[in-house]
């Protein structure tokens, strides 16, 4: 019963920690040679799964970021309100119903954490929080599992008094706390809810040491404890069930204590009827951002000058010091420090930082409540100026990716319903918030993916294992996500994947690029990265992963000299001219979808609008990054050429993608056709031609479909009739211009058209598509005129596939009239 | 960037004579064939440089005496599968760098069947070296120094343990390789690279036939 209002307030609603991996000593390297992976990105790899955890007792992890010298900040929800503030320190005792209503939570969210593989190992009374609705919340849960049970820092996790006996005794890097140490942190909590005092207060930390490790000799723990917090009585007056179930949680035998699990259905919470006890409900106004989803609100938050690091400053958690103050006074050849004084900040302090949403909230303020629920259909007819702006400024406008995600949510959550609005608006541009899940959908994933991954074997080993781990450890490493070694595993695991349930195709080294960008945005979601992976390469790179795959590479690098010659004759004749083959530069780009060739901020981008293109469109991206580059091309030698792209200079994407866009619409379809390239069905007319064919032309071949198709449409188009003028004025094709040339005269490299109608016709139409028609039997005259026509500079000069012959069947031939 | 402002005179108007070799780098992938490169015409070196694909190509210029020798460097794919490229590369190769990684085995047997390919198949005459790299991984060593040794001299090749990661040994090799071209006047050809591609169109064919 709350209603939503813009004007009310709004609480912090995310909290700040920050702490320290531990270091690797000295320059150490790891089996394979390379240097060990910084425990601080071990930790942001492990805890991605963190993200994923969703229990209504559960606060929700939002974001974890590393920092210099090993640092890690955690961002997650926070509610002020802990088991420690409600009681007052202790102080109050609270009705039993209500400590068994708090209890029952936790141990709900104990369960879902143990059955994901998750154990706690930090409860306390501090970090059992209350929402406003009084819901249990417990927090700080991942910490024991994102830091590898404590391998990856050098600090104890951990309350002590809380801390289970075989915890203190265990050597800490071969034990592992299983869900039964939570039940003894959790026994202790109850005792002192319903003792209403703390155990040991004034008690040094060797002193609780000591009382703990001295209950191993004590018959009865909970009653011994209970005596040393002075409330003997009050326990003895408990009822029978309830000490049964504190015996249970308390317990030095691990193997009788009980886990969570079996906590969670002792007796105890069917004795008491609790569910009734009335909830702190709200019926205060609510600013609609708090109905938006947490993860969003974080996002958009940041975008608005939230500064998690900032906010950590100001609390003294961060300092910066002068880095020569940071400087060793000793360092060993093997490259240990010695005499570096500590900063202070550099300590553990587990302190919650609260973030302010006042940025956000201002930012947003003149927004109406409606545009927190917009009506799908309506939401285009809004006229933002914003959408003209270029992308890198689109994307970090807080207004204009809030709309965007409230929009994209929807669509999203109606997919496959509301496809083609998703495409509309996805061809303006794909809010980064949710690029993992657009991708998917407009690579068509849907249905069950996840039990389909689960079904493929990815553990045995196969051929190419030891190619698949050499090729990951040096995969876009500069992403500190994708360096995690739960990354490479991933990684490691999708690729298998699909290699075992495409046993057509072979792993070509490469294939790891390719993968990349959907394991680090589907990161917790393996099997979606696979899903897209397979349809991304049936779709873009049909038959390229097979073992042979020289036909259908070679096909793609020819098809993208003919693009060149048909759009950039200048550049085409010069590239000719030095022998500067796409063999030498584009392998990289196609094999990979130029994934090998950017790296992922720009892959990004490029494939935002690849995905939204036909098979043929990764062709438009060659050679629309052929022509940005076509200055520095056309004053280079062939040395400087090759050399241009083994270190390719900074393309910018966004003109790239616009150029590629531009290129795509400007070409018929049969321009690009390729064999080899997924189709439903091949026409009779289709220029589906062998390779030595497509080699020795210079130019592309366009089809009778298109030629048809061009009469229609916005492109302008001129036909060149070769062949004699007698049969041209028998029959051809209506508006052609008819310029006889013999193939004999072609020969001479000095031939030039003598001045004539036609000739200054074909010059005014220079621009528009040129489609050289003859008799299909004059196939080599018509090449030497399409390279003629290329050399003097003309474009998109192209020939018509079959020849005047394969025109018969269309009905468009009629007698030329002369003038 | 250096490398690329080495001009191109035309023969004979150059004060000290310029040579031009192509060289031609083949091994198992990921022995550190990149690195190699890099650390002689850049002087870096990169933990995690990422794979080739197909092939990358730089130049580097290094003086002996009087004579200026620049090295056309084609830095071949390492996997297997890409071997079918191969021969586009060192057909016309005057030297090769056939690189292994000392701490697997493997490599050296790989390296070993690209030193007889390149006997059978490459310009008669090439000068071919053999670079144990990562030797900076000494400790984790699996190929013993002898074993190469022995194996280089019966075979007729250049020899040295390499480590780009360190760089030692990295120029050392290529000025090895420098010394022992030839240096007479019909090697000074300009704009050397240009056989490739002729060579690479007129490769075609068997470029199929070795893909199939």
């Amino acid at each position: 019963m709350t209603c939503n209002c813009v004007d009310a307030p709004v609480p912090p609603l995310f909290g700040v920690q920050t702490l320290f991996a531990a270091q690797h000593t000295s320059e150490s390297c790891g089996a394979n040679g390379l240097p060990l992976t910084p425990n601080s990105i071990t930790i942001l790899g492990r805890a991605q799964k963190l993200r994923t955890l969703n229990h209504p007792n559960l606060v929700l992890h939002l974001d974890f970021i590393r920092k210099q010298h090993g640092r890690i900040i955690l961002v997650s929800q926070y509610f002020k309100r802990s088991l420690w503030t409600e009681t007052n320190n202790y102080l109050l005792l609270l009705p039993l119903e209500k400590v068994l209503s708090w209890t029952h939570r936790v141990l709900d969210a104990l369960t879902y954490l143990n059955s994901n593989g998750v154990v706690h190992r930090f409860l306390t009374p501090q970090y059992i929080l209350f929402d406003d609705e009084d819901n249990v919340k417990l927090f700080n849960y991942g910490l024991y599992y994102m830091t590898n049970s404590g391998k990856n820092i050098t600090f104890p996790i951990g309350k002590l008094k809380y801390t289970a006996p075989e915890v203190l005794v265990l050597d800490r890097d071969s034990y592992k706390s299983g869900p039964k140490t939570d039940s003894w942190s959790l026994g202790i909590i109850v005792l002192e809810l319903l003792l209403g005092a703390q155990l040991w207060p004034t008690l040094k930390l060797s002193q609780i040491i000591r009382k703990i490790l001295s209950l191993t000799h004590c018959t009865d723990v909970v009653m011994r404890l209970a005596r040393e917090m002075g409330r003997l009585t009050m326990y003895q007056s408990l009822p029978d069930e309830l000490k049964d179930f504190l015996g249970k949680c308390i317990c030095m035998d691990v193997k009788k204590r009980l886990c969570p699990k079996e906590l969670f259905h002792h007796k105890i919470f069917s004795a008491y009827e609790y569910s009734k006890i009335l909830m702190n409900k709200c019926y205060s106004c609510k600013h609609p951002l708090r109905q938006m989803k947490l993860d969003q609100v974080y996002y958009l938050w940041k975008l608005a000058g939230g500064d998690v690091e900032w906010a950590l400053k100001k609390k003294g958690l961060l300092r910066n010091e002068s880095p020569i103050l940071l400087l060793p006074r000793l360092i060993i050849l093997e490259g240990t420090l010695y005499g570096n004084t500590r900063n202070q900040s550099s300590l553990l302090d587990l302190q919650i930082v609260e973030l302010p949403l006042d940025l956000l909230v201002n930012r947003l303020q003149h927004l109406k409540i409606t545009d927190y629920d917009p009506l799908i259909d309506q939401v285009n007819k809004q006229n933002d100026t914003t959408e003209k702006l270029p992308l890198v400024i689109r994307e970090k406008d807080t207004e204009y990716q809030f709309r965007r995600i409230i929009l994209f949510d929807r669509l999203l959550a109606a997919f496959p319903f509301k496809l083609d609005k998703l495409l509309i608006e996805a061809k303006k541009d794909i809010p980064p918030f949710f690029r993992g899940e657009v991708w998917a959908c407009l690579l068509n994933v849907c249905g069950d993916t996840e039990s389909i991954y689960m079904s493929i074997d990815k553990e045995t080993a196969g051929v190419t294992d030891r190619q698949i781990e050499v090729d990951i450890p040096r995969c876009h490493q500069y992403n500190d996500l994708l360096s995690s070694s739960v990354a490479h595993k991933k990684l490691k695991r999708v690729l298998k994947a699909w290699l075992v349930s495409h046993p057509k195709y072979v792993y070509w080294q490469g294939l790891d690029s390719l993968c990349a960008p959907f394991v680090y945005l589907n990161f917790c979601k393996e099997h979606v990265s696979y899903a897209c992976l397979t349809a991304f390469v049936k779709k873009y790179l049909n038959d390229v992963f097979l073992k042979d795959n020289a036909a259908v590479i070679r096909e793609y690098l020819i098809k993208l000299s003919h693009l060149i010659a048909f759009h950039d004759p200048q550049l085409a004749n010069h590239l000719d001219e030095k022998g500067f083959i796409p063999d030498l530069f584009a392998i990289p780009w196609f094999l990979t979808m130029f994934s090998h060739v950017f790296p992922l901020h720009k892959i990004f981008h490029l494939w935002d609008k690849l995905l939204l293109g036909d098979s043929s469109y990764p062709l438009f991206v060659g050679l629309s990054i052929l022509t940005q580059l076509r200055s520095t091309l056309l004053n280079s030698g062939f040395n400087e050429c090759i050399l241009l792209f083994s270190d390719l200079p900074e393309v910018d994407i966004e003109k790239c993608v616009l150029e590629s866009s531009k290129f795509n619409d400007a070409t018929p379809r049969s321009i690009t056709f390729r064999k080899y390239e997924l189709r439903t069905e091949t026409r009779e007319y289709d220029p589906c031609l062998m390779y030595e064919v497509l080699q020795n032309e210079f130019s592309p071949r366009i089809s009778i479909y298109d030629l048809v198709e061009l009469k229609s449409s916005s492109l302008k188009f001129l036909v060149l009739d070769t062949r004699p003028q007698e049969f041209y004025i028998e029959k051809s094709i209506p508006g052609s211009l008819n310029i006889h040339v013999r193939e004999e005269d072609l020969v001479d490299e000095n031939f030039d058209l003598a001045p004539c109608p036609e000739l200054s016709a074909l010059v005014n139409n220079r621009g528009s598509i040129l489609i050289v028609v003859d008799n299909v039997f004059e196939l080599n005259k018509v090449r030497s005129f399409c390279r003629f026509l290329v050399k003097k500079e003309y474009p998109k000069v192209c020939s018509l596939h079959g020849g005047i012959e394969a025109l018969e069947n269309f009905n468009i031939l009629v007698p030329a009239i002369m003038y | 960037m250096a490398n690329r402002a080495v001009p191109q005179r035309p023969n004979g108007q150059t004060p000290g004579k310029i040579c031009q070799f192509k060289l031609v780098l083949l091994g198992e992938s990921s022995v550190g064939k990149s690195s190699l490169v890099l650390r002689f015409v850049k002087g870096q070196f990169h933990e995690y440089q990422e794979s080739t694909i197909g092939a990358a190509f730089l130049t580097q210029t290094i003086h002996l005496n009087d004579v200026a020798v620049k090295f056309e460097i084609w830095d071949t794919a390492g996997q297997e599968r890409y071997h079918s490229l191969a021969p586009m590369y060192y057909r016309g190769a005057q030297a090769a760098i056939v690189v292994y990684d000392i701490t697997n085995q493997d490599t050296f047997e790989r390296a070993k069947n690209w030193v007889k390919e390149l006997q059978r198949q490459a310009t008669p005459g090439i000068v071919i070296a053999l670079a144990g790299n990562k030797l900076d991984l000494n400790t984790m060593r699996s190929v013993q120094t002898d074993e190469s040794q022995t194996y280089a001299y019966e075979n007729g090749l250049m020899f040295m343990e390499t480590s780009a990661k360190t760089s030692a040994n990295v120029t050392e090799i290529f000025k090895a390789i420098a010394e022992k071209l030839p240096k007479n006047e019909n090697t000074n050809t300009a704009g050397q690279g240009r056989r490739l591609v002729d060579s690479a169109e007129g490769s075609n064919k068997s470029l199929s036939s070795c893909c199939k």
